[in-house]
């Protein structure tokens, strides 16, 4: 039997594995063990997997590229979880791995015949190739879907656990390699709460792949952190910044939102690779990705590796291979000095060295077998024919750029060192440190340094400690200034061969080109328009070579071209993590468990839960007409003014006058904004000289509080006080000609008309319990509206029905009080009114006071009046008299040349059961609306319906009924 | 998140509020205000670059309506106060 894991090395120092321990997962359908502590994909390495998935566009072979979780091509389908990265999630046992977008098979791709794709899928195709006919658009649109599908969405998964949790602190540190570390024990050093987040599993930062330190540097690190006053996150994806040092982090399922007063930015580097003549081939991978296969996991990237680089950091990689025993084909480095202390020992161990050269390409069908190398001059542009090294790997070293995302969400702008030719930021703004590799430090020394000196200023940003001196400052420039450049700028002009610039969208050096030939010239419209930086890696992979590129073609610098808008989030991030719960907080009555037993359905109103019906509403619109009904009317805004400014405050909210209202007594009232816009209504009680109740809508409870106290608080609170009832009372309406007789039973006080007449307010007791009492009709009948202390609520509620059995009391929802109002002709605020509805114009002009000297609308009422209102709120009743028209229809008139002009709307609507017709409530203007018997027409379904403007009440016009 | 100063409670997050725009003394209806000079108060808004003076509740706090002075671009609070006082 042949090895199952062929490029396992032996025991490495500083490895996380547990090689005393095996599991085993499964990858496109086949076994494979691993150790505790593999991710999938070193596992997949260790097994000597090479394509790890197919390309987005082409559905090319793509193999581990990056191993840092940025690029997209170890993208994986864990079960039923897509765009897992496989170089970071740890593998479980009986974990179910498959790859994506190969279809029918990772080996066999019928796509990738879309090498054929080349030609029928330019630079811009989505905007160029499926424009027309635009119909079949959607077809085309749902064959791309499924050609470039990044994974598979099972709708059937349930719905996850996401938390969230609030963090605080004085200084937040991004990066917890040596120079985040730094930064943080100084500050807390300083005295600061320090927050400091990785996204690795562990603190340290490159201390814990790269072997250019001694493991001591990190563990004495680590040890320091756990003595200090430090709150570490790692396994932390820091996602944005926003406004007032706010941070977004994820750590699983958790969203932290992080609040600190001063920010570190230790967010370190990214490696990114190079462009040359299929730079995607498996096997060819970053740098970083074989130091983190080769320390951290023990394995071997490949057979036979070619070294690439422009920096010290190639040859540390090399040093590593060679230690541990990887046949290394050659080692090609750019630049003509070989200074680097191990090349003595690579040399002695045979390794070819090319200096000044480069590599211009790779060879193989499915993984490399060759890499093609060149010489090159001073400009970069390789010379001579080129030279041809047969190996299975090729590990790229040639570039870092910082990782300054996160800053520039949080404003800080773009510098382009040419001498460096990597990105800085300048001027990074106030609060705001940006420290270690991400700061352009790149030995050990300098990066722990530069962190301690951020970490101290952002203390002294505190005020907790003085900041360093400048001459400290300026000796830690001059070192940073004396760093080695570590980073190439050579890019090659485009010359048609395949030399991929963004991986995640295949978008290669010719599309750049091309792009650039039609006038895509600016990077933001590049960007666009070939979709590049737009994939997973949101530009962590391609955007400083886009730039190259872009500038090289241009003619212009770097900092010229610009750099595209950095935005959050800078890592992919679960939607669901964002959603967080699935909270819906509702409000419920004292009597919420009664109507459940009672089998109501329940519906949603403003905040509220309330019955909509308890089972048919049209018995219950009866059972009020003919006998008697309880409706539970709690979620109604209940406001007490008290003091003697309580009448001038009235008269300041309400178009209606209050300060002649007598004890006892209750009138109806309306308030309006300033433009004269209907903002609420309901009725007012002086319960005494200086005490008023009122009652609101109750979904317009909660604005009504907020505008009542805008005005208390900005000039017109003298002498009141107002407080919210809401929840302090519950409120039951009962209704029907036999209510008076139910509350008889259970109260003393004389119920008759003339000790209790209509538009009266008396406290009672009922059952026992204090209450105030309403003598009030929206439905039209006789009836009372009990206000009981919640407390006692449900006890108060079942004494009522118990008091009307004999009378054949029954509960009644929201719907049937919606047709009882109706047949009454009352208006909702909210449901018939709009935010351009006026009073004069919704019929209720005989409540607007015009010669008080100041109310809500007063000046905008008096404007509108000189007119009249345009369009009235009226009642109509349909032709046909069983046709009820859907609520929101418009009202039309048909024109000679056979057009619908829209003239007006319905508001409300129902079958009225008492009537046995179709009546509702609808805006129509002036001139049709204010005539009774006038019809017009309803356009309803692709039909005309005549209906005719009613006015007043449906039911008892004379209001008989409610007064008798 | 935007952190706004509350007069009572001291710097709470944004969301615990509600923003109700800017601040325009209202003209006194029972004096001579001609339609110019209503239909300004009801509709213009300056829309400063710069300081202005907006009102804000403390919804989900102490129930405070009041102002502060804030920088229509950096949103960097200059002061916040209750109405009447500066």
């Amino acid at each position: 039997m042949s090895d199952p894991t062929p490029t396992r090395l032996p025991e490495r120092p500083g490895e996380i594995i547990d090689r005393t321990r095996q599991v085993s997962f499964t990858f496109n359908g086949e076994i494979y063990p691993a150790h505790p502590g593999d991710t999938i994909a070193s596992a997949l390495s260790a097994a000597g997997v090479r394509t790890f998935s197919r390309s987005f566009k082409y559905h090319r072979p793509r193999g581990l590229l990056c191993g840092a979780g940025h690029c997209p091509n170890c993208l994986v389908q864990v079960g039923d979880e897509p765009n897992v990265r496989s170089c970071q999630r740890a593998v479980e046992q009986d974990m179910d791995v498959n790859p994506q977008n190969a279809w029918p098979s990772l080996d066999q791709d019928v796509m990738s015949l879309a090498g054929l794709g080349d030609r029928f899928m330019p630079v811009g195709f989505y905007y160029k190739t499926f424009m027309k006919p635009s119909q079949l658009w959607p077809h085309y649109e749902q064959a791309l879907r499924n050609a470039a599908g990044l994974g598979v969405v099972d709708q059937g998964t349930p719905w996850g656990a996401y938390d969230k949790q609030y963090l605080h602190g004085d200084v937040a540190v991004i990066g917890g390699g040596p120079s985040g570390i730094s930064a943080a024990l100084e500050a807390a050093e300083a005295g600061a709460n320090v927050l400091l987040f990785d996204n690795g599993p562990q603190l340290g930062g490159h201390l814990r792949w790269r072997s250019d330190s001694d493991d001591t540097s990190r563990k004495d690190l680590l040890e320091k952190v756990q003595s200090a006053r430090i709150e570490v996150y790692t396994d932390t994806d820091v996602l944005g910044w926003y406004q007032d040092n706010w941070l977004a982090a994820v750590r699983g399922d958790r969203l932290f939102k992080a609040r600190a007063k001063a920010i570190v930015f230790a967010t370190g580097t990214i490696e990114v690779p190079t462009l040359f003549d299929n730079n995607d081939l498996p096997g060819i991978l970053l740098g970083s990705a074989v130091q983190r296969l080769l320390n951290l996991y023990g394995v071997a990237p490949g057979r036979r590796v070619v070294v690439v680089t422009a920096n010290r950091h190639g040859w540390d990689l090399a040093a590593d291979l060679l230690a541990a025993g990887v046949e290394l084909a050659a080692i090609v480095d750019e630049r003509r000095t070989r200074d680097h202390p191990a090349s003595v020992d690579l040399a002695a161990a045979g390794v070819p060295i090319y200096n000044g050269s480069a590599l211009t390409g790779a060879r193989g069908r499915k993984a490399v077998s060759a890499a093609v190398i060149s010489e090159i001059d001073d400009s970069g542009n390789p010379i001579g024919p080129g030279r041809v090294l047969s190996c299975d790997t090729i590990a790229l070293s040639t570039g870092w750029e910082p990782a300054l995302d996160l800053l520039y969400t949080a404003g800080g702008k773009s510098v382009y060192q040419e001498n460096r030719a990597e990105m800085s930021v300048d001027p990074v703004p106030d609060g705001l440190y940006v420290a270690g590799s991400a700061n352009g430090a790149d030995l050990l020394q300098a990066r722990v340094e530069d962190g301690r000196v951020a970490g101290r200023l952002a203390a002294a940003h505190l005020e907790l400690t003085e900041p360093p001196p400048q001459q400290e400052l300026d000796k830690l420039a001059l070192e940073l200034s004396k760093e080695e450049r570590r980073t190439s700028d050579r890019i090659s002009a485009p010359d048609g061969k395949k030399r991929f610039v963004c991986f995640c969208e295949d978008v290669t050096d010719v599309d750049v080109d091309t792009a650039i030939a039609e006038g895509y010239d600016s990077v933001e419209l590049l960007k666009r328009y070939s979709t590049i930086s737009m994939g997973p890696c949101q530009g962590k992979m391609c955007s400083v070579n886009a730039l190259r590129l872009c500038s090289r073609i241009k003619g212009q610098s770097v900092q010229e071209t610009g750099r595209t808008t950095s935005r959050p989030p800078t890592t992919p991030v679960y939607l669901g993590v964002l959603a967080g719960q699935n909270m819906e907080p509702v409000q419920v009555s004292s009597i919420h468990d009664w109507h459940l037993d009672r089998g109501a359905s329940m519906m949603v109103a403003g905040l509220w839960l309330r019955p909509e019906h308890y089972g048919d509403a049209t018995a219950e619109v009866n059972n009020v007409r003919n006998r008697v009904g309880l409706i539970d009317v709690s979620p109604l805004g209940k406001f007490q003014l008290t003091g003697p400014g309580a009448p001038d405050l009235l008269e300041r909210l309400y178009i209606n006058q209050w300060r002649n209202l007598r004890k006892g007594r209750v009138r109806y009232g309306v308030m309006c904004n300033d433009e004269g816009v209907v903002l609420d209504d309901g009725v007012c009680a002086r319960v005494d000289d200086d005490t008023w109740y009122l009652s609101t809508t109750s979904t317009g409870a909660g604005t009504a509080f907020q505008w009542i106290q805008w005005w208390l608080q900005s000039g017109w609170g003298g002498n009141v006080h107002l407080t919210d009832m809401t929840e302090i009372y519950s409120a039951f309406n009962l209704a029907g000609p036999h209510s008076r007789e139910v509350l008889r039973k259970l109260t003393k006080r004389d119920l008759g008309n003339k000790a209790f007449p209509y538009m009266r307010i008396r406290r009672t007791r009922v059952a026992g319990v204090s209450c105030r009492v309403w003598r009030i009709g929206f439905t039209g009948e006789l009836s009372y509206e009990i206000h009981v202390p919640s407390s006692a609520g449900l006890h108060v509620w079942e004494a009522l029905m118990e008091a009307g059995g004999e009378f054949g009391i029954a509960p009644f929802g929201v719907e049937a009080q919606r047709v009882l109002r109706l047949e009454k002709g009352h208006l909702i605020v909210g449901q018939d009114t709009d935010a351009m509805s006026d009073p004069l114009g919704a019929d209720m002009a005989w409540a607007v006071k015009l010669e008080k000297p100041d109310f809500l609308g007063k000046r905008s009422l008096e404007r509108i009046s000189v007119d009249g209102p345009h369009q009235r709120l009226v009642g109509f009743e349909m032709t046909r008299k069983h046709i009820v028209p859907e609520e929101g229809l418009q009202i039309v008139k048909p024109q000679e040349n056979g057009k619908l002009n829209i003239i007006g709307w319905i508001s409300s609507s129902r079958f009225s059961p008492t009537l046995k017709k179709s009546i509702g409530l609808c805006w129509l203007p002036s001139d049709i609306g204010s005539e009774p018997g006038a019809t017009f027409t309803i356009y309803q379904d692709g039909r005309l319906e005549e209906a005719r403007v009613h006015h007043g009440p449906f039911f008892d016009p004379g209001g008989e009924r409610l007064k008798s | 998140m935007l952190v706004v100063p509350c007069p009572n409670c001291g710097p709470r997050n944004a969301s615990e509020f509600r923003y109700a725009g800017e601040y325009r003394p209202r003209p006194h209806p029972s004096q001579d205000v001609t339609d110019d000079e209503w239909a300004t108060y009801l509709y213009t808004r300056s829309n400063t670059l710069g300081v202005h003076t907006e009102w804000w509740f403390h919804t989900s706090g102490c129930g405070l309506w009041f102002l502060a002075e804030r920088h229509t671009k950096t949103n960097a609070f200059v002061k916040s106060y209750l109405w009447g006082a500066t």
